[in-house]
């Protein structure tokens, strides 16, 4: 706690606020609880955690699931740069006392010991260990055989309101630790109203659309990778759209398939549509002046997988747009339907391994030397390692 | 079409052909008269064995009939033990207790296996001393840990608390030696099973380099064991894959074509669905996903150059036993589909068409609340196992829902299994005392059937490669595990102890919790310090050796044989993946 008031005194002082937030009125609204989940690095015993994940989000709640096999560093920086209520950790391979520890003590390190954990692991977390652990901070222990509704009515009366919101004086800045930038989207996505829009701002910004499978989180994470390497002191943000249901709760997965942007120099934040069609959120365009305010190099919005109608990206709301095709899109009448095509700057034709895929890109080459408007054709196959195809996408998302 | 489509075809055709012999029977008297024959023959042939009791017993039970109709569906569609296509068995004797001296000897397959790792290496090999006391042959089965499993070191960033848990830790090849310590590596009554999958190649590497160390390079055509490196069950369900399945399947063929050249006894992989059926997967899902996978394999080791009939008899299965009805007789089925297609489809001669299966009982169906049925649990899924006639078996601890098992449980678990085959005597006198039953025939019938549909629906979606990438099989698999929850949950699918008749007693067992010290994690992380710090000067040459044959396309395995003589396991994989990449999950 000391630490993050610090912090906060020091980007004050430092940096002038560009951007405020109206008030915290909008915080502790009854929204959906958020959480992060995840299964501990050596493990790969998802099944019990799938099954949970679904069960929670079919009863309300935004689940941020982070994957298996993720350390220790890598499950707190999601968590705090979800803004997650709690951590719920699935573990069956052992090793659970110190990998839960290791967490609460990562958590307090980072100044975020508000953030809950609980967790489970069948029968391989006994009952002497859930005592111990509960005595270091963890809130609960589920055992084999507790009914999902147990897991989630505990979880709703526990993490209802969160422990601490956003600070009404905090402005986005370069300077702002991850914790507080978190808190800052919160407001945001909770409907705060932002004021002066006034600072230089030299972060440049990338809208990633197209329909689900096409391979978007994958190009994304390869093009971290190459973001990374390339610029050794930079530091990237990805804003990564999943759809809610119907009952308010949604499963924001895209973490858990990225290996290269769980880094210290990357800043995710997964949002819930919560109702709003088009790709995109409500909150979006207010999250992203958020992140262009807080001194990130590149920011990253990725849609939901969208449909044909669907142009996501209201103008000005990023400097360029890529849309990502796969080549099995069906006959070249379906091409013309599609409305991105007329607005994307880059269209990446992914999955170039897939048969169909030279038609494909031949077909949507014709098409866009229709336009007319110099719209750049990628050939990608993000699975592959150093895929070149995925080196132009980068070196023409840069320019 | 792809192979599998083939393999449907093939199947099919087969079942026709059975009907077609039916069918003669009844137009063609000679037909008839000549299967009659040959029956009375092979009953004629079968030896009698007098059993403590005084009664006499044939060694082999024959469905009770005269009439040539059943005959031929017997003998065409399900073959004598050890016949074509091995419906009810791949050998002729399979438990059969050697028959009374004086008569000829007949080689004992002893098919207890129980699987061990705890611990650093030197605890799991006291482990594995410990169980072949009350082993006729040796068969050592390695459980590794977490770290070893993903391919990092111990002293791998956040792993510290996994070192040694639910697995033993390797790290180097001299951790490998000790693990083994002991054995006769090279003796025929001796093999180890190892199951590692991510990292195979490397292990694999390190225990050939260990046995070349101890015997010389004249051991290495005489080591018999098993690896299991069947990476796309990783990718379908267990999640133990580090590379790109693309790599990680070109490493696998790399050490395939290095066994099957080099070291004939081995089987380079294990072919399973255990994990499926762990990780929520029907029976029939399980069933059909692995041989569909096994069917890959075979495509795709073809593709290399390499000859059916070679590689062929070296892949084995593993598969789950639960409680489920389909398990009355899935391993016969798989036997048939086994058979049929690597013969029809693929050519293969009759050693390449067994479906060698070693079976594990259920660990999902154990439960932590009165752990003790677990003890039952265990031996109804050994009965189901052995009725299915599978090659080797494991029988699980029933205090394996919490902890690495304990000796106390480990040692009724390997009892159990001596008490169906040793004790009892349904197994022992008689071959097939319990196959055959009018409900097994059902069960048999509405399972190919159910598989067959299951290898149409990935041959539609373009084979089993391009299925697993759609994630088919993953979210199959996932669906089911969803579906079984919710019916424990709803109660109709009843566990004992848990959704009907639970006690009130809500605590919780007293069972020994068998744990890694932080001593012992601590001493494997300063071994592996002073093995880097000795190995120093080569590593960075054997990594860059390494390197260049990846690179240039050569056998990656065979190069494996020497890099682990100066690098760890860690720094292997951490060199692999920077050259191929590294595995992207799925959820």
């Amino acid at each position: 706690m000391k630490a993050e008031s610090n912090r906060r005194i020091e980007s004050r002082a430092t940096h002038p606020p560009s951007l405020r937030f109206d008030a915290t009125s909008h915080a502790t609204r009854s929204r959906p609880i958020r959480l992060l989940t995840a299964v501990p690095i050596c493990d790969g015993h998802d099944s019990a955690i799938s099954t949970i994940n679904l069960e929670f989000v079919r009863r309300g709640l935004e689940v941020v699931y982070l994957g298996y096999h993720r350390s220790v560093r890598d499950v707190v920086r999601a968590a705090i740069q979800e803004d997650a209520r709690a951590i719920g950790l699935s573990s069956y391979n052992g090793g659970h006392v110190e990998f839960f520890s290791e967490v609460l003590r990562e958590l307090k390190r980072r100044g975020a010991g508000d953030i809950g954990v609980f967790g489970g692991g069948g029968g391989t977390i006994t009952a002497d260990d859930a005592k111990l652990l509960k005595r270091r901070g963890v809130d609960e222990i589920f055992f084999a055989g507790t009914p999902l509704d147990a897991m989630v009515n505990f979880v709703k009366r526990k993490y209802a309101t969160a422990k601490k919101t956003f600070h009404a004086a905090t402005s986005p800045s370069a300077r702002l630790a991850d914790g507080a930038l978190a808190k800052c989207l919160t407001a945001a996505e909770n409907g705060d109203r932002l004021s002066t829009l006034n600072s230089e701002l030299s972060t440049r910004t990338l809208g990633v659309t197209g329909p689900g499978g096409a391979g978007k989180t994958t190009l994304i994470d390869e093009l971290a990778l190459r973001f990374l390497s390339t610029h050794p002191a930079g530091r990237l943000a990805v804003l990564s759209h999943d759809p809610s249901l119907v009952g308010d709760g949604a499963l924001l997965g895209d973490r858990a398939t990225m290996i290269y942007a769980q880094d210290d120099r990357v800043f995710m934040r997964s949002l819930a549509t919560r109702g709003h069609a088009g790709g995109v959120s409500r909150a979006t365009a207010r999250c992203l002046d958020v992140l262009r305010h807080a001194g990130f190099d590149l920011v990253i919005v990725e849609t939901v997988g969208v449909g044909q109608e669907a142009l996501p990206f209201r103008r000005d709301l990023v400097d360029k747009t890529v849309l990502v095709m796969s080549p099995d899109y069906g006959s070249r009448l379906q091409l013309q339907k599609i409305a991105m095509l007329d607005a994307a700057d880059l269209v990446v034709v992914n999955k170039s391994d897939l048969p169909g895929a030279k038609t494909a890109a031949a077909e949507i080459r014709q098409r866009l030397e229709h336009n007319q408007r110099g719209q750049r054709l990628i050939v990608t196959m993000a699975k592959r390692h150093r895929d070149p195809g995925v080196d132009n996408l980068f070196r023409e998302v840069m320019s | 079409m792809n192979s599998l489509g083939r393999v449907v075809e093939v199947v099919e055709a087969f079942n026709r052909s059975v009907e077609a012999q039916v069918k003669r029977t009844r137009r063609d008297a000679r037909f008839a008269s000549e299967l009659r024959r040959r029956w009375r023959r092979i009953q004629a042939q079968i030896p009698e064995i007098e059993i403590p009791t005084g009664l006499k017993f044939p060694r082999l039970a024959l469905p009770p009939t005269d009439e040539p109709a059943e005959i031929a569906r017997y003998l065409f569609g399900e073959g004598l033990p050890g016949e074509f296509p091995f419906v009810n068995g791949t050998y002729r004797e399979m438990y059969l207790e050697k028959a009374e001296s004086g008569k000829q000897k007949t080689e004992i397959e002893e098919p207890t296996r129980l699987f061990a790792g705890l611990g650093l290496a030197e605890d799991t090999n006291k482990r594995f001393h410990y169980l072949t006391h009350h082993q006729r042959t040796i068969r050592l089965s390695t459980a590794f840990d977490g770290p070893t499993l993903y391919g990092l070191d111990s002293d791998a960033d956040g792993v510290f608390g996994k070192v040694g848990e639910g697995g033993v830790a390797i790290d180097t090849i001299e951790d490998m030696e000790r693990l083994y310590a002991n054995f006769p590596l090279g003796n025929e009554h001796f093999s180890v099973s190892m199951t590692i999958n991510g990292p195979a190649p490397i292990l694999l590497a390190m225990y050939v380099a260990v046995a070349r160390h101890r015997f010389g390079p004249r051991v290495i055509p005489k080591l018999r064991g098993t690896v299991q490196a069947d990476i796309l069950k990783e990718v379908q369900a267990q999640n133990e894959i580090i590379f790109p399945l693309d790599a990680s399947l070109r490493f696998l063929r790399d050490m395939v074509e290095f066994t099957t050249k080099y070291m004939p006894r081995w089987y380079p992989i294990s072919i399973s669905g255990y994990h499926m059926a762990e990780a929520g997967a029907t029976p029939v899902q399980q069933a059909a996903y692995t041989l569909s996978n096994g069917f890959a394999y075979v495509e795709m080791f073809r593709a290399r150059g390499l000859d059916v009939n070679r590689f062929g008899p070296r892949l084995s299965f593993f598969l789950d036993c639960a409680l489920d009805l389909e398990y009355l007789a899935l391993a016969r089925v798989c036997r048939k589909l086994w058979a049929v297609g690597m013969r029809d489809a693929f050519g293969a001669g009759e050693r390449a068409q067994l479906f060698k299966l070693h079976t594990q009982t259920s660990g999902r169906s154990l439960i932590t609340s009165e752990f003790k049925n677990n003890l039952t649990r265990t031996a109804a899924e050994l009965l189901l196992a052995y009725a299915n006639a599978t090659n080797s078996c494991h029988s699980n601890s029933a205090d394996e829902p919490f902890t690495t098992p304990s000796e106390e449980y480990v040692r009724l678990a390997a009892h159990a299994q001596a008490i169906l085959l040793e004790e009892s005597g349904s197994f022992k006198f008689m071959m097939n005392a319990l196959s055959g039953s009018p409900g097994m025939k059902i069960v048999e019938r509405v399972v190919e059937r159910a598989m067959l549909e299951e290898f149409h629906q990935l041959d539609e979606l373009g084979g089993v490669l391009a299925a697993t990438e759609l994630r088919y099989q993953r979210s199959q698999i996932q669906a089911a595990a969803h579906r079984y929850e919710q019916q424990i949950n709803d109660g109709t699918r009843p566990v004992i102890g848990l959704n009907r008749y639970h006690s009130a007693a809500t605590e919780s067992p007293a069972v020994n919790v068998v744990r890694t010290s932080r001593e012992k994690k601590q001493r494997q992380l300063d071994r592996l310090e002073k093995f880097k710090r000795r190995h120093r000067s080569q590593s960075e040459r054997a990594l860059d050796q390494l390197a260049k044959v990846v690179e240039r396309g050569g056998n990656v395995f065979a190069e494996l044989i020497d890099t682990v003589e100066h690098c760890s396991l860690g720094q292997i994989t951490a060199r692999l993946a920077d050259l191929v990449g590294r595995y992207r999950p799925t959820l």
